[in-house]
């Protein structure tokens, strides 16, 4: 196989190195939230999208411009490079003044110690202040002003809820924003707003007003590029080398020309895709929102400079690594971690960054989707980008943001080559994605094909229509995964009682040892379902009505085909398509659960439900339990074996689950969506009791839609055939299985093949997505170590990928613990 | 096609067996054998008994085979041992300790064992059972892949492995048998038709050395190969390049020369060089292991071999 190792330039080798130099120097970006909140504060009654207009404006014309002396790319969503992005709209007064608020000492071992994200005590005495204003007006103000009261109530059990964070995931039009431009975009919202105003009616006012907005952050982006192009100018001035000297100059005029024209160049093309971004960033919404498929309209911008002998291969290659690495550097605050936690962190000698790594993608959750096929199906696009972007990530071992690759008959074979070498060195770079089933999912969501074959990935597995589509998945899809289905399940085991919480739920239902047929239990499991669905459902357009009310998402609509044309913000249904996605969870944990009470109870009849009942309420403790529960684990049957009798279990309560989550009314008119992922088994475990898989009280989840990994007794295909049995293309909003391998599996050159082939079985049993890691439990135990030896050991978590000495080390355990169970 | 639901013995089936022969394979590995190879890595393979396995890890100190071994015998081979952790857990448990000298094999044991810490190595099954098990994994076959039968020495049990072979050939399925060589002439011509690629071994050139590394001399098999080859078989010849015992570059070129002697038949020749991972088989079975006193050959070693091989122009490859 060949080599793809081709080398670094030196400017890039540095750009890397100064990444890790600069990981430890982070600071919370408050020139972002003093300009928001100096700006609210004083327009407490303008329009919400002309607040948002405005506020947009005054930070894109004021904020500091950074040019750094050795970046390709210029500027930061923020003041630098390592600012840690926080809304402070969106943040939970509570957190704040938890955090902020805190003793002296404690603030200061948590904020103001080597490793940590600096605040300063200016800025600590700001943020106290500011938030005492954001109180009465954030986000989750205007949640609970208009939410009905069991919702409030409901708050804990629905999971994060409006505790206030942005919706994000999505996937708005940067090649709109790129080869398009605002410029552009600009004149035809002029014209729109010239002809509403000739014709005002009570309907269109509000689009009116989208519009001035729409026009207001035009001015401003524009004008913010040319403030990049004159800093590009005083810089040059400043400097003595000529080539440096050259380079800015044609900086400068690149910046003059894009953001109000279409890009010329590839340089051109990435830098306009970074500005917007930064847009997003300030608007608050960069949370796992997704570029598209960028390689589409990059590649033909490269593809024209190196045949017009502007650009060198060479070149190009840079390029595309420096947009790699910098794209990577957008880092959002997740989770809000408290100062004990951050305390104990520094002791250990992590950072937040450490925290994050461990705990989610630290770019944001941002997503690249690369490759695909052409809008009528007769060829597949993928070109010189798509190439030099999976090279990069090979070469330069990065995990951030998530690369997800789509895959189709017109995959070339150095494509796979390459995609495969990258998985190899760095677990889930990219992710697989199989386009003829998730086509087929968009299509049956009503989209037409050509639309269906522009799908990109966010998040981190949603498919969603490049572009095109407000996919509100991330604040309301919270609600979905976590405790939902597994409470469900103990609500039906106890009596409508909840053991761990010790509360009652909503429906009163028998206990465990009262039913008189497996079949009398399902039908109670399936009511109690379809009850929670009903209510998250519901949920979720209270939700949405709270962004369309007072928070319009204007850097989304902006961009997102279908806004523009109609007059309406993307939080008002303006999006061509609309989507809300909702994650199932814990797949195997009910399905084998269902599995073991069939079996042992009732089929078998080795025990009885009461005796069943009493192991599960003794959480196995009592006598002759574990020995009970020694037998579930080893003797009965599991899913991810491919054994109809375990499988079974789990087909139908997903597809009962997914059958009734995507009928239900979508939010603006658009599709429910339902996905299968989960990025907190191990947490939300810790809050359920014992479940009849053999999982004892607080034991963690098993992961997304994946088999138990310590119950795979018959190898990957079979592991590979029972998940490919979920009903994927229902399950449109994602899920991927998430396969490990051991080094001597991949080694030598036709084993590659083989994991390309088995992935193909996979997507044609119809499974949709695919990731895998390499994984080699010496050189994790030996990371543990030596963390400095093993800075780029990056592995595959469940929907996203993360370095592993970024990971803590009880996840490191769990890691390396479940991946040997498997062996 | 007409086929007899033969009995058989075996003693595992693996999925995704990438190094198998072309492609995703699923291997069914057959028990007993008529070599004994020093290096063998399967030492669960060549009794044509049962034996019982004990894996100490798995043990969770549940005692349930100390009652069924006490009901079995009065010899007492299985009792209760010392507290250990157990695996991956701080929890302290007392695990079963086999005394093998006391054992007579009975594998009550084995019955009651939910964690297959004691489990008995080979089972009884049919061409059916087994047939029904391979077409699970059908949908992996596609590019290339199949089934492979191997070892043990599957042509031992000829009855089960030609049933077995003629069931999945009917089904279209891509077929290779892993041999030694080591079975009458006439029933490796019997068994041809249903076989798409022969994996061969061929251990030393020198018959008494041959004898003395594997038990039995090595004219039949060099035989069997040469009439396989001759009679329109694909031949995949594989070359365990244990160091000491026979990498003699006399040998290699003996081998070597052996392939190209073979033509047309042969469509590759894979070097594989001598890895330890077996030994932790040989403590499960109570088994001394023989080659204590033999490394890994080193890399470059192995590309010098393989370049003797290309040299003569033959289709070679490390594997």
């Amino acid at each position: 196989m060949e080599n793809f190792d081709y080398p670094l330039s030196p400017r890039i080798q540095e750009l890397k190195e100064k990444r890790k130099r600069i990981n430890k120097d982070m600071r919370l970006d408050f020139e972002r939230n003093r300009i928001i909140t100096e700006y609210y504060k004083t327009h407490m009654h303008e329009y919400p999208i002309l607040k948002r207009a405005g506020y947009l404006y005054t930070w894109l014309t004021t904020r500091e411009i950074n040019i750094d002396d050795d970046d390709i790319f210029l500027g930061d969503g923020g003041p630098h490079c390592r600012t840690v992005h926080f809304d402070i709209e969106q943040t939970p007064s509570a957190w704040i003044e938890g955090c902020f608020g805190d003793t002296d000492e404690r603030f200061r071992a948590a904020w103001q110690v080597p490793g940590s994200v600096w605040v300063s005590d200016e800025d600590r005495a700001w943020i106290l202040e500011a938030a005492e204003f954001w109180k009465d007006n954030d986000i989750a103000a205007t949640a609970m002003g208009l939410f009905p009261e069991d919702f409030v109530a409901k708050r804990r059990t629905m999971g994060r809820g409006m505790s206030g964070t942005f919706p994000g995931h999505f996937c708005p039009g940067y090649e709109r924003a790129v080869m398009v431009s605002f410029g552009e975009c600009r004149k035809i919202a002029q014209e729109k707003l010239d002809a509403i105003r000739k014709n005002t009616t009570a309907e269109n006012v509000r689009s009116e007003l989208f519009y001035r907005a729409y026009i207001k952050v035009c001015d401003g982006m524009i004008l913010m590029s040319k403030r990049y192009a004159e800093g590009c100018r005083k810089k040059a001035e400043e400097t003595a080398d000529p080539v440096r000297k050259a380079e800015l100059l044609q900086r400068a005029d690149s910046c003059d020309w894009i953001v109000e024209h279409p890009a010329r160049t590839l340089w051109e093309g990435i830098q306009a895709l970074f500005f917007y971004q930064y847009l997003l960033i300030a608007d608050g919404v960069h949370w796992a929102d997704s570029p598209g498929l960028i390689d589409r309209f990059l590649g033909p911008l490269a593809e024209k400079e190196i045949a017009e002998g502007t650009l060198t291969r060479e070149q190009a290659q840079e390029l595309f690594d420096a947009f790699v690495l910098h794209i990577g550097d957008q880092i959002i605050m997740f989770p809000k971690p408290t100062n004990d936690r951050l305390i104990e962190a520094h002791k250990n000698g992590k950072c937040f960054f450490d925290l994050q790594g461990g705990a989610q993608n630290i770019a944001a959750g941002s997503l690249i989707t690369i490759g695909g096929q052409t809008p009528d199906g007769t060829a597949g696009t993928y070109n010189i980008a798509t190439e030099m972007i999976l090279l990069g990530y090979y070469r330069l071992r990065v995990a951030e943001p998530s690369l997800a690759l789509r895959i189709n008959q017109y995959t070339p074979d150095r494509i796979w080559a390459i995609a495969i070498a990258c998985s190899i060195r760095s677990g889930g770079i990219p992710q697989f994605n199989n386009d003829n089933k998730i086509i087929e999912a968009m299509l049956k969501r009503g989209v037409p094909i050509e639309d269906a074959r522009q799908y990109a990935v966010f998040g981190c597995v949603e498919p969603a229509i490049s572009g095109k589509e407000w996919s509100m998945a991330a604040n309301c899809g919270a609600f979905g995964a976590g405790a939902g289905p597994t409470s469900i399940l103990q609500y039906v085991i106890h009596g409508n009682y909840d053991p761990m919480w010790k509360r009652e739920g909503e429906l009163p239902c028998k206990k465990l040892y009262e039913y008189e047929s497996f079949e009398e239990l399902k039908a109670e499991f399936e009511r109690q379902a379809k009850h929670y669905i009903d209510t998250m459902s519901r949920m979720y357009h209270f939700a949405a009505f709270t962004f369309n009310t007072a928070w319009p998402v204007l850097s989304a609509s902006m961009m997102t085909e279908g806004c523009l044309e109609s007059g309406k913000d993307v939080t008002w249904g303006g999006a061509t398509y609309n989507g809300m996605g909702s994650m199932i969870n814990a797949v195997a944990t009910i399905g084998d659960s269902l599995t073991v009470i069939k079996k042992l109870c009732f089929d078998d009849k080795i025990v009885s439900t009461k005796e069943l009942y009493e192991a599960l309420r003794d959480n196995w403790e009592g006598e002759g339990q574990e020995l009970l529960r020694q037998r579930i684990l080893n003797a009965l049957p599991h899913y991810g074996n491919d054994d109809d009798y375990a499988d079974e279990q789990v087909v139908w309560w997903t597809n009962m689950w997914v059958d009734y989550y995507n009928s239900r009314n979508g939010v603006n008119g658009g599709t429910n969506n339902c996905g299968a992922l989960d990025l907190n088994w191990v947490g939300g475990g810790k809050f359920q009791w014992a479940t009849p898989d053999g999982r004892k009280s607080g034991d963690p989840l098993s992961i997304s839609s994946d088999p138990r990994q310590d119950c795979i007794k018959n190898g990957p295909l079979s592991y590979v055939k029972s998940v490919a049995k979920m009903p994927w293309t229902k399950l449109r909003c994602g899920g991927a299985i998430n396969s490990r391998f051991d080094m001597n599996s991949v080694q030598g050159d036709d084993a590659w093949w083989k994991v390309r082939d088995l992935i193909s079985a996979y997507f044609r049993l119809g499974g949709i997505q695919y990731h895998f890691t390499v994984a080699d439990s010496a050189a994790m135990r030996d990371a543990q170590v030596h963390p400095e030896d093993h800075q780029d050991l990056i592995v595959r978590i469940a929907g996203y990928s993360a370095y592993f000495t970024h990971m803590s080390t009880a996840d490191q355990n769990d890691y390396i613990n479940r991946f040997e169970h498997q062996v | 096609m007409e086929y007899k639901n033969a009995t058989g013995r075996i003693y595992d089936i693996q999925g995704y067996a990438v190094h198998d022969g072309p492609g995703i394979r699923t291997t069914v590995f057959t028990k007993g054998c008529p070599l004994s190879c020093l290096w063998c890595h399967s030492p669960e393979s060549q009794g044509f008994g049962f034996e019982l396995g004990w894996l100490p890890l798995k043990c969770l100190g549940m005692d349930l085979c100390v009652e069924a071994c006490r009901k079995a015998c009065t010899r007492g081979a299985i009792s209760r041992g010392e507290p250990t952790k157990r695996m991956g857990t701080e929890e302290m448990v007392e695990k079963a300790e086999l005394d093998r000298t006391k054992c007579d094999g009975c594998l009550k044991c084995t019955e009651v064992c939910f964690t297959k810490a004691l489990y008995s190595a080979g089972w009884d099954t049919t061409v059916d059972e087994v047939y029904d098990r391979l077409m699970k994994d059908v949908p992996f076959f596609e590019n290339g892949g199949g089934v492979t039968v191997s070892g043990g020495e599957a042509m031992s049990q000829f009855e089960f492995t030609l049933n077995l072979l003629k069931r999945l050939k009917d089904s279209g399925i891509h077929i290779c048998l892993d041999t030694t060589g080591f079975a009458p002439a006439e029933k490796f011509l019997e068994i041809l038709p249903y076989v798409d690629l022969f994996l061969y071994d061929v251990k030393h050139m020198d018959s008494r050395r041959h004898k003395a590394l594997t038990g039995v001399p090595n004219e039949l098999i060099l035989d069997n190969a040469r009439l396989l080859a001759k009679n329109g078989a694909k031949i995949q010849v594989r070359y365990p390049v244990i160091p000491k015992l026979n990498d003699s570059r006399e040998n290699m070129e003996a081998t070597a020369d052996f392939c190209v002697s073979l033509g047309e038949a042969l469509t590759l020749v894979q070097l594989l060089p001598y890895h330890k991972s077996g030994r932790s088989k040989y403590d499960r079975l109570g088994r001394p292991y023989r080659l204590t006193n033999v490394e890994p050959p080193p890399e470059s070693f192995m590309e010098k071999a393989l370049e003797l091989f290309t040299a003569r122009g033959l289709p070679a490859q490390i594997h």
